[in-house]
């Protein structure tokens, strides 16, 4: 069975990317467009893998990511952060929320699907 | 009766004694010769025996009446004369007696009321002298603790640029060691030039009169360079005044601004390199992106060269942008004031602001540690976050610490709970901290610290809001260099100590009580005369390190300490001068250990010091001791380096504060937490089992004496 990979980001040109990305290295793609939207699918269907931006409206990256790790029924989830804040103390706080990577826009594809391929270890590996 | 009379009546009446003698003797002679003549006798004869006799009656009166002058007058004034210089010159107190000059009429009393009045008004003038001297010994005080305060370095000078006055900061700031003096030239440490300049400006200020409405007075701003050019210094020179309105000298008060300004260069450079840097690939970018979707009958080979050049280009941005990132994450100053903080103070300001309040108590625990950043500010955005927290979650207490990691320092509130959900953390942080700060926000503080801030969960058990920030940039000079530690002192006694452990015996190490405690000494020979001059603990409760009710006190040795004991505490004669004894602190301490179980690095030793004010103070310490020393050598045999510092470089615990009773019994407290891992992990769970451990250390080292 493909993995499933739920894409949040509030920027539709992102998503555009990211969605055909991912459909490229198989997985089966949900897009939400904020932190409401994205819980709200993560309740409906468990998705193996989020591709979740920080700065969004509403509830950003970060409660996301913090909720979902409060709950134990969803801590299979692999979190991979990509967001436009690039501090050092941003990655520290993304992974002690409980992110498993995070990625600084602008990035490059090739790195997005090297952090992808290296969380999804340990679940099978990539679709 | 002749008292009485004036000395001028009385010299009156010796002359005219001698006046009237004169004639009554010359004529008593003369009626005397003409008797014998009539008798018949020889008129040269009788002349010569008469008169004779006359004469030499006369001259035995003039001789008494010398006498008499010599002994109720001359003799008296003498005396007198002395007496005054004495009075004068000596002694202010030494009166004339009045007995001996009694036939000089009043002169002896009137010369005492004299020398009285001088006495009077030399004791006048030596009380206001004094009262003056201490009014200025006072003031000289005031200025030397000012100076000493002062962040700035402060320099007086004539108007020769000889320097007459500077404090501490100055030499620091100027690194200047020797070459700063008094009496020696401003110029052998700064240039000259901005000092001719603004002395020149005041100069001209001054002569035209135009400091009385300039609105900085007689005051200027300089920047310069010391004459090494490794500094820069900004200050300001302000002009001495004498009662006549003219220049004798100046006043330059300056601080460091290298790095402050050595960063605003680095980020207007960074800014300029962005600015500049980003519009080349951006254009190249879009000047692709437009042709490629305008242009839709464009060929293959165009078409692919235009995707590679749009590839190319936003890869070249990417990397230009990581770069500007990185090199503006390196500069930390801002317009925000920043400085290196010990959090031990800063949590401190926090605990205190909570004890005002009925519902909230804070409490400080770990181990203080060196950061950089705004205090003020720090500490309104921890009362902030407490508060918010206290409301949400109806917690009470709250633990404040700092701690660290490899290469991060941070500030936690720590409670027992849930975490905070980041998107009402997040909405606290917008929120204005307090008036006075023109309304800034939390999120402002963060933003000027470079750093976030998050909930999470806590060691597993409570939750915590952690608040990273860098740590101190001048923590080699915030802490003493390492200096060598004691040798190593084993009492054999302790072998004994297993019985005084008694019902705790079997308690599990994590839930006893501990104080851990260090001493200062004048030496390392507390039966040859070696006393404590310092005592210091903290208290272990459930695995907390609770700083914040340690005990520190100095304590008077009743002796000297000696020169070379003081460059490992620091402590001076002065500083112990007005402590108390130790028979007042041991008795305090001993209330603050109660019943806990003590803990010390080299414990032998401090017990020791301890053991031998038994007798004096009464105080006995008859708890249960353990000493990281011995179980540093139990859980890590593979070495023979137990120092503090060697445990506490393995056990990756910064040092700061060290060689002070309080720095060491915190580095000890940490190093002894983390021993307790290792310990339960080799199976030493319990007291005793913590002691019988520390007992096989201490006999195999009896055993290694032998040899």
């Amino acid at each position: 069975m493909a993995k499933t990979v739920l894409v949040v980001d509030d920027e539709p040109n992102m998503v555009l990317s990211l969605e055909f990305l991912m459909k490229d290295a198989g997985y089966e793609v949900r897009t939400a467009s904020d932190g409401e939207a994205a819980l709200a699918a993560v309740e409906e269907s468990l998705p193996d893998l989020l591709l979740l931006d920080v700065v969004m409206p509403g509830r950003d990256g970060y409660d996301v990511c913090q909720t979902i790790r409060a709950n134990p029924a969803w801590n299979d989830v692999r979190i991979v952060m990509i967001t436009a804040k690039s501090r050092a103390v941003d990655k520290r706080k993304g992974r002690e929320l409980g992110a498993d990577a995070y990625l600084t826009k602008p990035f490059s594809t090739d790195d997005l699907m090297a952090q992808v391929a290296t969380v999804m270890k340990g679940t099978g590996g990539a679709p | 009766m002749t008292g009485k009379w004036s000395l001028r009546l009385r010299m009156t009446l010796f002359f005219a004694l001698i006046g009237c003698a004169i004639p009554v003797v010359m004529g008593a002679a003369l009626w005397a010769v003409g008797q014998k003549l009539a008798e018949g006798g020889d008129v040269g004869t009788l002349l010569l025996l008469y008169g004779g006799g006359a004469v030499l009656a006369l001259m035995a009166l003039v001789v008494g009446v010398g006498l008499l002058f010599d002994i109720h007058v001359a003799a008296p004034i003498q005396g007198l004369v002395r007496d005054l210089e004495t009075a004068a010159h000596a002694n202010p107190n030494h009166r004339i007696a009045v007995e001996a000059g009694r036939h000089l009429g009043p002169l002896p009393s009137v010369a005492n009321e004299l020398v009285e009045s001088l006495a009077k008004a030399k004791r006048e003038v030596e009380a206001k002298i004094s009262l003056a001297t201490a009014t200025v010994e006072d003031q000289k005080g005031q200025l030397e603790a000012i100076l000493r305060d002062l962040h700035q370095g402060v320099v007086m000078c004539n108007l020769n640029h000889e320097v007459l006055l500077y404090n501490q900061q100055a030499l620091e700031i100027l690194r200047a060691g020797g070459a700063l003096g008094l009496g020696r030239s401003l110029f052998t440490v700064m240039n000259r030039q901005p000092f001719f300049h603004a002395l020149e400006r005041l100069t001209n200020r001054l002569n035209d009169g135009r400091h009385k409405t300039h609105k900085q007075g007689l005051t200027a701003p300089f920047v310069c360079a010391t004459t090494d050019g490794h500094y820069t210094l900004q200050g300001r020179m302000s002009l001495i005044l004498d009662d006549d309105e003219v220049a004798t000298g100046y006043v330059i008060t300056f601080e460091d601004k290298t790095a402050d300004l050595a960063a605003l260069g680095r980020r207007d450079h960074l800014l300029r390199a962005a600015l500049e840097g980003l519009r080349r690939p951006l254009a190249n970018l879009r000047a692709a992106a437009e042709t490629i979707s305008a242009h839709r009958g464009i060929d293959e080979a165009s078409h692919e060269a235009f995707r590679r050049a749009i590839f190319e280009e936003s890869e070249r941005l990417t990397d230009m942008l990581d770069g500007l990132d990185a090199d503006y994450e390196e500069i930390v100053t801002g317009h925000w004031p920043m400085a290196d903080v010990y959090s031990a103070n800063l949590l401190n300001c926090v605990i205190r602001r909570l004890r005002e309040e009925k519902d909230i108590k804070g409490m400080m625990t770990g181990l203080p540690r060196w950061l950089h950043g705004d205090s003020h500010t720090l500490v309104e955005l921890l009362d902030h976050v407490v508060h918010r927290v206290r409301e949400h979650t109806d917690v009470r207490a709250f633990d404040l610490e700092a701690s660290a990691d490899e290469d991060h320092m941070h500030l936690d509130v720590i409670w027992e709970g849930e975490p905070i959900p980041a998107s009402l953390l997040e909405t606290w942080l917008d929120e204005p901290l307090v008036e006075g700060l023109g309304g800034l926000t939390a999120r402002d503080v963060l933003e000027h610290h470079k750093t976030q801030l998050w909930s999470q969960s806590h060691d597993g058990k409570g939750a915590r809001i952690r608040l990273p920030l860098p740590p101190a940039q001048d923590v080699a000079s915030i802490t003493r260099p390492a200096l060598p530690s004691r040798p190593e002192f084993y009492d054999f006694g302790l072998l004994a100590a297993k019985e005084r452990a008694g019902a705790l015996g079997e308690t599990p190490l994590r839930d006893l009580t501990f104080v851990v405690f260090d001493t200062e000494t004048t030496g390392l020979r507390p039966s040859e005369g070696d006393e404590i001059i310092s005592i210091a603990g903290v208290r272990i409760v459930n695995g907390r390190i609770l700083t914040g009710e340690s005990f520190s006190e100095l304590v008077h040795p009743g002796r000297r300490i000696p020169k070379g004991s003081i460059r490992f505490h620091g402590i001076t004669d002065e500083m112990v001068a007005d402590k108390p004894p130790i028979d007042e602190v041991l008795p305090r301490f001993r209330d603050y250990v109660s019943d806990a179980v003590l803990v010390a690095h080299n414990a032998a030793f401090d017990m020791k010091f301890l053991k031998l004010k038994e007798e004096t103070t009464g105080v006995r310490f008859d708890n249960a001791v353990l000493d990281t020393l011995l179980l540093s050598v139990f859980v890590h045999d593979h070495t023979d380096q137990h120092s503090l510092d060697a445990c506490a470089e393995r056990f990756g615990i910064t040092i700061q504060g060290r060689h002070t009773a309080l720095g060491d019994s915190l580095v000890t407290a940490e190093v002894f937490e983390r021993m307790i891992d290792l310990l339960e992990a080799r199976g030493v769970r319990t007291l005793d089992q913590a002691i019988e451990a520390s007992n096989k250390i201490v006999e195999v080292r009896a055993q290694q004496e032998q040899f």
